[in-house]
């Protein structure tokens, strides 16, 4: 297989993690909200999500996407510091480089850390019934509002989360622009958009998932 | 002037190198940073050391051969200039200078500062021109390119194949050579019934190279004399798509 096809995978399936952030964010907003509003919403969008098929099909691809990203980040970065070898003695990156596009694995390997520790958080207990059990609301949806409130009201998973979406946002800021080029986006009044709109999406994101622990430990 | 440099010395690609200091006095801030080179290698000669190797042909930025690591910079502080075009005056009285050859595995060290860059022609060779006949001058001209495109295709023409895009890049990559060189011949009519071709046996070379993949740093178009963007690679990239669907 093509280096360009393992690129490529790793530049489609991150696309693709990019539009989930969105839709993802968007609804945690709902947690922002007064607590007898948020706890309603949040626990029936949850269980929609749960019963709804399509959304099932969508979180296995989200699943495959976020394990071949990874896969295939590994195995091309492996690649490349094979291809370069020997290193610099003196070598002065950041006046021709930004800092993010010179550490994504790193970036992203911090991610992933918060990956793992976002599903067993949310995704183990809701999902696979694992760990403490979750109780239900009122309406009889389970209550995973609760779980949230919980989580955030201990300073150090808020310390964890907020402080991990900073990687998050330099990951996400190389990586859209980095993306579009791979798949061989080369319009340059476009490229030029694309590199402001990948600059305010990262920090939309990043700001965006980093305040709701810190909003939701002050309710 | 007077600066200390820290240059890169190994007899061969099998011996270790080292940095080794050497003091140069009397030097002209006018002077090229490669005659500053000439000058200190003149007094090793008198001191019957052996010289510095290093690489120059035309020293006026057209050939590519001059290349070397400056002060952790390809071809020195500046962006966009060959190593020939930096002069002394960059530097301040007393600076330290630190010069090393290109670093890529697939560029091996042959001797100090020169490094073998064969990679490159054996990717040259295979597609970096047109079998067909063009003719003469007269018969060229008959031949209609919009000026937007002639202009497109000389903007990556500009390549002098010096080698600092894959020495700088993280991942030794040569994709902005590359592309520079596929992108020239396949925006114009001449080139267009070979270009899947060319941009697939070019890349394939590339990585049988074992040169590494882009990943957009964009470090390269910073030190690339010719000034080459990455908007090429990108374009690259689409043809490449291209060429596996439609070719
Ligand atoms: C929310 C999760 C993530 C998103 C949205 C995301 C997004 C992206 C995008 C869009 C790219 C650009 C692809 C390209 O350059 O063509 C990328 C590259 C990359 N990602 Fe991720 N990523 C995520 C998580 C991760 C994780 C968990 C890891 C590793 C453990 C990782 C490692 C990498 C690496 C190594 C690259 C390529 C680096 C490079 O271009 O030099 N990413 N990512
Ligand atoms: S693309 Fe630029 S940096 Fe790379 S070989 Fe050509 S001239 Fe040198
Ligand atoms: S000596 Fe020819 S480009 Fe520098």
């Amino acid at each position: 297989m093509s280096l360009f096809f393992k690129k490529s995978i790793i530049a489609a399936t991150g696309l693709f993690l990019c539009i989930f952030l969105i839709v993802h964010l968007s609804a945690n907003m709902l947690l922002l909200l007064p607590e007898n509003l948020a706890r309603g919403l949040y626990n029936s969008y949850s269980t929609t999500l749960r019963e709804s098929i399509l959304i099932s099909i969508i979180a296995y691809l989200l699943y495959i996407s976020i394990i071949f990203h990874v896969i295939y980040a590994g195995i091309v970065t492996y690649k490349n510091r094979q291809s370069k070898g020997v290193r610099n003695v003196m070598n002065h990156k950041n006046e021709n480089s930004s800092w993010a596009s010179q550490n994504m694995g790193v970036l992203g390997v911090l991610i992933l850390i918060f990956i793992v520790v976002h599903l067993v958080n949310f995704w183990a207990r809701v999902k696979l019934g694992i760990g403490e059990n979750v109780k239900t609301d009122v309406a009889g949806n389970m209550d995973v509002y609760e779980v949230t409130f919980t989580l955030f009201h201990n300073i150090y998973y808020v310390i964890f989360y907020s402080i991990l979406m900073i990687p998050l946002g330099f990951h996400l800021h190389h990586g859209l622009k980095s993306a579009f080029k791979t798949l061989g986006f080369y319009h340059k009044k476009g490229l030029k958009i694309l590199a402001k709109t990948s600059l305010i999406y990262a920090v939309v994101m990043s700001v965006g998932f980093g305040i709701i622990p810190i909003i939701v430990y002050f309710k | 002037m007077k600066v200390t440099f820290k240059i890169w010395r190994q007899e061969g690609l099998e011996t270790q190198g080292a940095l080794k200091t050497y003091d140069v006095d009397r030097l002209s801030e006018d002077m090229s940073f490669l005659e500053a080179l000439d000058h200190l290698n003149e007094t090793l000669v008198l001191k019957n050391e052996k010289v510095i190797a290093f690489e120059s042909d035309c020293r006026e930025g057209i050939c590519g051969a001059c290349g070397v690591f400056i002060n952790g910079r390809a071809h020195g502080p500046h962006d966009n200039m060959s190593t020939c075009q930096l002069h002394m005056r960059s530097f301040k009285d007393g600076d330290t200078i630190v010069v090393e050859p290109w670093r890529a595995g697939t560029f091996p060290i042959v001797k100090d500062l020169v490094v073998d860059r064969s990679a490159f022609d054996r990717i040259i060779e295979q597609g970096a021109y047109i079998t067909a006949k063009t003719g003469t001058a007269a018969e060229a001209n008959a031949i209609l390119i919009p000026k937007e495109v002639a202009d497109a295709s000389m903007d990556v023409a500009a390549c002098i194949g010096c080698g600092a895009c894959v020495a700088t890049c993280k991942n030794a990559s040569a994709a902005l050579f590359v592309s520079a060189k596929i992108n020239h011949l396949n925006k114009l009519p001449q080139g267009q019934p070979e270009a899947h071709k060319r941009l697939l046996e070019m890349t394939t070379q590339m990585e049988l190279e074992n040169f590494g993949s882009c990943t957009f740093t964009a470090a390269c178009e910073v030190e690339c004399p010719a000034e080459i963007s990455i908007n090429s690679i990108a374009e690259m990239n689409a043809r490449y798509v291209k060429a596996k669907l439609f070719g």
